[in-house]
């Protein structure tokens, strides 16, 4: 199921210098760490995303150096459920539940709630006011990778655009794209397409194609979401019409970071979130809230803007350079404390 | 022969035939920029690989068998191309090989486990897909592959996919117009001549199509069943991987994907190919018509602005129409698939 | 003078050309036990089919108890309280279900109510296996009970619907000695409650055992009625097997040198091992009833099947082929029975047919095959086999059954055979048909031996040089095809003495 990689859609962070925060002074019960279980609770694992993720969250559990245990129910719902259970009768302090479906996250958040346990979810509305939703901003994204397409390409332009309906994530970040196209005129989009057959790149490549023969003037193609834009770079080179186009997109990986740095690539920009980050965040606000304070009903993660020349200029070739030599980009400024130390780099 | 019964021999024989004509026509009509040899060359590529896959499957078909790993077998080619290049830095002679080597070899399981350890065609097969589409994933634990990947070990993979490689999905060969006909496109045409050629006039497709009508019968008058049915599943495992490399090539990375909808699209070309001509039986030039069909739908679809799921709409409206076609009108109706 | 439960007057049953059922009449009379012979083909299944409800007749009329009968589904004859017990004995149960479930399925597929009464379900399943000894419990699945007690579990679920008439086709052919004992107790105590029965079998012990009367079918006609008592047991197998004096006149040719040799072959476990030699240019016709073992040993000798013991010798050369291909190599052919099943390729045209087995003969550079060359070998072999057709390109099944025959034998004779095997060749074909097949079998058998396998005498009459009976698995009698006692050899095929007329036993 490839929408998976699309729900995981990132955000990006803002300069920050990590502060070297000492934990002796750290509240109830992070001045004895060792005693602190926490319990994260996985739908979806298989992915670039998701090992990134359990990178970040591992990462900020030993930076705290509490216990962490990793349940992983791999798309089964129901046994996502129980592994809440299971977390709850093990008497863990805390739990990040990643992902899931409402209806049946729903009772067993409720379920560790009255436990006594405290819960972050990420990327899953829990509907409970006692657990704060740890979120990447898709409205921020969309909004960052269209104003560098208004910025390159002024504000009229044919435009193409890859969206399939249904997709939380690509919902919102079509709501974006409404938005810019009612507040500038001059963008015309003159098609619309998207699959989600798999291979993805594969299957709109061969769209994108047909869409590029159907309609040559397009100058912009707006694909929110790296395997789209993967796809439609494929077919604009294969139809000879890389040097007209250029591609903004949303997520970033180390392949996606060569397909923009291609000599002639019509990549131009995309926004992200760094997986690494928000596996992060969802520790601390966790974290936050087993020393009772408050994380906020709310934690977003803010996405970065990566564009074509940044790459270049910065001869980044993949995902761990990007974090050099893109600081925003390593680190998010969100769900911070003095007595949360931050891990290594 | 009444004249009635004339007609209805003709529609059976060249209704998938003018369908597709008419369709032509239409798309040429409503969707500008579709009639133009770039568009016709589009159509070619993007059903080559399904079109190579779609080729295998059907000489499972024509053995009564059925082989459901075939996309899985794709996205597995794809996955061990790009690590053998990205991550052994190897060349891509060595590449492309161990690839079709693999997809030899999951055809002889699958057929050993078909003929010897009497495992149903579907569930064996369907078996080998969940098999290799987790398999595709323990090296990378689950990543793609690309240059600059960081392994499960901590180290980068420094490898390319070489330019050699990557000419057999992206290179265009000058036709009448400069640099017109990928190479993708030459190798589906390529592929599905040898294999027409094969299940058409040499004995051994002849013998294939024996087995595929009465298997018991052909035992008994000499055919090694067993072997040849085995064989079949080589085939399909072989010109799976091929496009699994072609697929590799076009993406230029190594993606995990399922390769589910490789398999139903190539399956569907296969199933079509049963109308055409009125063949009522798998059969590659139908095959190949009926991967050609399947594309000139998308194509001219897209051009429209049709979304992707009134595309999928058609694409089953077809599918079911030609099995109409097959089972109900064909005197070979009574034959199962 | 007993009642008769059904009458049967002048039934017609043709598929297509072929006529199966030629104006049947038959009685069933209640409280007795009538047995119905048969050889294969003579219409005996396709009688049972309309009898119970499966299939119709084109023409004719059935009274039960009187009233006209006129089944047009299975569950209407049920309803009617004609009930069937099937020969493929899983056809009658359900094995995975349990054995309640089964008894009581019928009751459960007629659907009263939405949830099944497990208990009440049980109480009267248990009845019902009581009824007819069935020990079992009832919560077993039927697939754990031996073939006797699945047996006995669909008879008591025919039971269960207070039949009028029990129809039951070669019941005994998977049960052991006991167990078919039990089944011919539960039999006459139905016949004392004045149940019609028609018991379809071979075995001439089961025969003896319970008939009252004995019926003969042969080629869609009653060929024999036999009812009076004591039963003349000989003079059924004669009808069954018929026998007209044959207008072919048989030259028995000079034997040639020993083809094939058997010695102390063994075709089953328990079967006596015998010896048969076979000779170049001799015409040997092996004759046994179904399941006498001829099958057997035609699947021995073509590699399909392995013998117990003893060896075999082709040309002096040891021969044990291990498949249809390696007996192929070794010049051993053979045209399988049950041509349908075993021979003809549906999706093929006559030629493609008639090359299947020597496609290499046909093809050339990177094995294409020369379309030039089938169709000179087809042209040859419609006109040498005399197959009536359009073309080669016409497809197989637009042929009569004769002619795909043609085409199945013929097409083996494309090749020169060391041995060639013909397992029931004129197996559903008509009369000229089988003249012209077996005219063609004796005009190329010079140099080859052949091996006819045969269930009607008058078939091997017509084309053997020599003629074995074969019993039991193992060979009984070898005679010259000259001057042949008819009746010797029709006992020896029923496995019963001549002439011996037995009483029937306990009744």
């Amino acid at each position: 199921m490839i929408s998976r990689r699309i729900l995981m859609m990132t955000a990006g962070a803002f300069a920050f210098t990590p502060s070297l925060a000492l934990a002796q002074d750290a509240p109830a019960p992070f001045d004895n760490p060792g005693d602190v279980t926490v319990a994260l609770v996985r739908y979806l694992s298989t992915g670039d995303f998701f090992q990134s993720y359990l990178a970040g969250v591992e990462a900020q559990a030993a930076a705290l150096g509490v216990n962490l245990r990793v349940f992983d129910s791999r798309q089964d719902a129901a046994l996502q459920a129980d592994m809440v259970d299971q977390a709850i009768a093990l008497g863990v302090d805390g739990i990040i539940i990643q992902h899931g479906l409402t209806e049946s996250m729903q009772d067993a958040a409720q379920r560790a709630v009255d436990a006594g346990i405290k819960v972050v979810a990420f990327d899953v509305n829990v509907e409970n006011a006692a657990v704060p939703q740890i979120e990447q901003s898709d409205r921020d994204l969309a909004r960052l990778a269209l104003e560098q397409a208004i910025t390159d390409n002024g504000e009229a332009f044919m435009a193409g655009y890859v969206y399939v309906p249904g997709i939380a994530p690509l919902d919102r970040r079509d709501e974006t794209w409404r938005e810019f196209k009612a507040r500038y005129e001059g963008i015309n989009e003159v098609s619309q397409f998207g699959t989600l057959d798999n291979p993805i790149a594969n299957s709109v490549a061969n769209q994108a194609r047909a869409v590029f023969s159907a309609n040559p003037g397009i100058e912009v193609v707006f694909a929110p979401y790296n395997e789209f834009a993967k796809g439609v770079m494929i077919a604009a080179q294969e139809a000879g019409v890389a040097d007209n186009i250029n591609i903004y997109s949303a997520d970033i990986s180390t392949a996606d970071i060569a397909m923009m740095r291609e000599p002639n690539s019509p990549w131009a920009a995309t926004a992200a979130t760094n997986p690494a980050v928000v596996g992060e965040v969802s520790v601390r606000a966790l974290a936050l809230l087993l020393a009772g304070e408050d994380p906020g009903e709310q934690v977003v993660v803010p996405p970065t803007l990566i564009t074509r020349d940044m790459l270049n200029d910065g001869n980044i070739t993949n995902m761990e350079e990007l974090g050099e030599k893109i600081p925003a980009f390593l680190h998010a400024d969100v769900a911070l404390a003095d007595w949360i130390a931050l891990p290594s780099r | 022969m009444s004249v009635q019964t004339r007609l209805i021999d003709l529609a059976i024989r060249f209704g998938f035939l003018l369908l597709m004509a008419g369709l032509l026509v239409f798309f040429s009509i409503s969707a500008p920029g579709f009639l133009s040899p770039h568009s016709a060359v589009f159509v070619f590529q993007s059903v080559a690989i399904t079109g190579i896959l779609a080729l295998g499957v059907t000489a499972t078909l024509v053995v009564g068998g059925f082989d459901l790993s075939i996309g899985a077998v794709a996205t597995s080619a794809l996955m061990l191309s790009a690590y053998v290049m990205v991550v052994w830095e190897l060349s891509a002679g060595v590449a492309i090989a161990l690839c079709l080597l693999m997809g030899a070899g999951v055809g002889l399981v699958n057929g050993l486990l078909i003929v010897k350890a009497r495992v149903p065609d579907l569930l064996a097969t369907l078996g080998m897909m969940f098999l290799l589409i987790g398999l595709q994933r323990i090296p990378t634990e689950g990543r793609s592959i690309s240059t600059g990947m960081t392994l499960p070990d901590g180290t980068v993979a420094r490898g390319t996919f070489s330019e050699l490689f990557l000419m057999l999905g992206r290179h265009r060969i000058d036709f009448f117009i400069e640099r017109l006909i990928p190479l993708s496109v030459i190798f589906l045409l390529v592929v599905a001549l040898l294999v027409w050629v094969f299940l058409e006039f040499t004995r051994h497709g002849r013998l294939m199509y024996a087995i595929g009508s009465n298997a018991q019968a052909a035992q008994l008058a000499g055919v090694k069943v067993e072997r040849y049915k085995i064989a079949a599943y080589m085939i399909s495992g072989t010109l799976a991987s091929f496009g699994g490399v072609l697929l590799a090539a076009r993406l230029g990375r190594g993606d995990v994907a399922s390769g589910t909808n490789l398999l139903l699209d190539a399956v569907a070309a296969a199933l079509i190919g049963f109308a055409v001509l009125g063949a009522g039986k798998p059969n590659a030039f139908g095959t190949a018509i009926g991967a050609l069909f399947v594309g000139v739908l998308l194509q001219g679809m897209t051009m429209m602005n049709a979304p992707y799921y009134t595309q999928d709409f058609i694409k089953g409206a077809v599918l079911v129409v030609a099995l109409v076609f097959t089972f109900a009108f064909t005197a070979r109706g009574s034959r199962g698939a | 003078m007993t009642q008769n439960a059904l009458e049967i007057r002048n039934m017609n049953k043709a598929f297509g050309a072929n006529s199966v059922l030629r104006g049947i009449d038959l009685d069933l009379p209640a409280g007795q036990i009538t047995v119905l012979m048969g050889a294969n083909g003579a219409g005996k299944s396709t009688l049972v089919k309309i009898m119970c409800g499966v299939q119709a007749a084109d023409r004719g009329s059935m009274l039960l108890d009187g009233q006209a009968y006129a089944p047009d589904t299975p569950h209407a004859a049920l309803r009617a309280g004609i009930v069937t017990v099937h020969q493929s004995i899983n056809d009658g149960v359900v094995t995975d279900l349990d054995v309640a479930s089964n008894l009581m399925l019928d009751r459960i597929a007629a659907g009263s109510g939405l949830f099944l009464r497990g208990a009440k379900l049980r109480a009267e399943a248990r009845e019902i296996a009581k009824a007819v000894g069935l020990v079992a419990t009832m919560t077993q699945p039927v697939a754990l009970l031996s073939l006797a007690d699945r047996q006995l579990v669909a008879i008591a679920r025919a039971l269960s619907h207070d039949p009028k008439i029990l129809i039951l086709d070669e019941p005994t052919s998977s049960l052991s000695d006991a167990e078919a004992q039990r089944l011919f107790t539960l039999l006459e105590g139905l016949r004392a409650k004045g149940v019609a029965i028609l018991y379809i079998s071979h075995r001439m012990s089961d025969i003896r055992r319970l008939a009252d009367s004995i019926l003969c079918m042969r080629d869609g006609v009653i060929s024999g009625s036999f009812t009076q008592v004591p039963l003349d047991y000989s003079g059924a197998v004669r009808a069954m097997l018929g026998h007209e004096m044959t207008e072919v006149d048989i030259t028995i040719p000079a034997r040639g040198a020993p083809v094939l040799e058997l010695s102390d072959l063994r075709l089953r476990a328990q079967s006596r091992p015998f010896d048969l030699t076979l000779h170049a240019n001799e015409v040997v016709a092996v004759v046994g009833l179904v399941g006498s073992g001829k099958a057997q040993l035609a699947n021995t000798l073509y590699g399909v099947a392995r013998p117990v013991s003893g060896t075999m010798r082709l040309d002096g050369q040891s021969y044990t082929p291990k498949s249809p291909a390696q007996a192929i190599a070794s010049k051993v052919f053979m045209a399988a029975r049950d041509r349908r099943s075993n021979a003809v390729i549906p999706d093929f045209d006559i030629g493609r047919n008639f090359t299947l087995p020597f496609t290499r003969r046909h093809s050339g550079f990177a094995d294409l095959i020369s379309r030039k060359s089938e169709k000179t070998l087809a042209a040859r072999m419609i006109s040498e086999m005399g197959v009536k057709c359009q073309s080669h390109t016409d497809p197989i099944l637009s042929l009569s059954g004769g002619n795909q025959q043609k085409v199945m034998v013929g097409r083996w004779m494309a090749e020169e055979a060391r041995l060639l095997i013909l397992d029931e060749p004129f197996q559903g074909v008509d009369i000229q048909a089988r003249r012209d097949i077996g005219a063609r079998i004796r005009a190329q058998s010079a140099g080859r031996a052949t091996l006819v396998l045969v269930t009607e005498l008058d078939e091997a009459l017509e084309v053997a040089d020599r003629i074995v009976v074969i019993c039991e698995g193992s060979l009984k009698s070898d005679r010259p095809n000259r001057e042949i006692d008819v009746a010797s050899i029709m006992a020896e095929v029923a496995d019963s003495p001549t002439e011996a007329v037995i009483e029937r036993q306990g009744a």
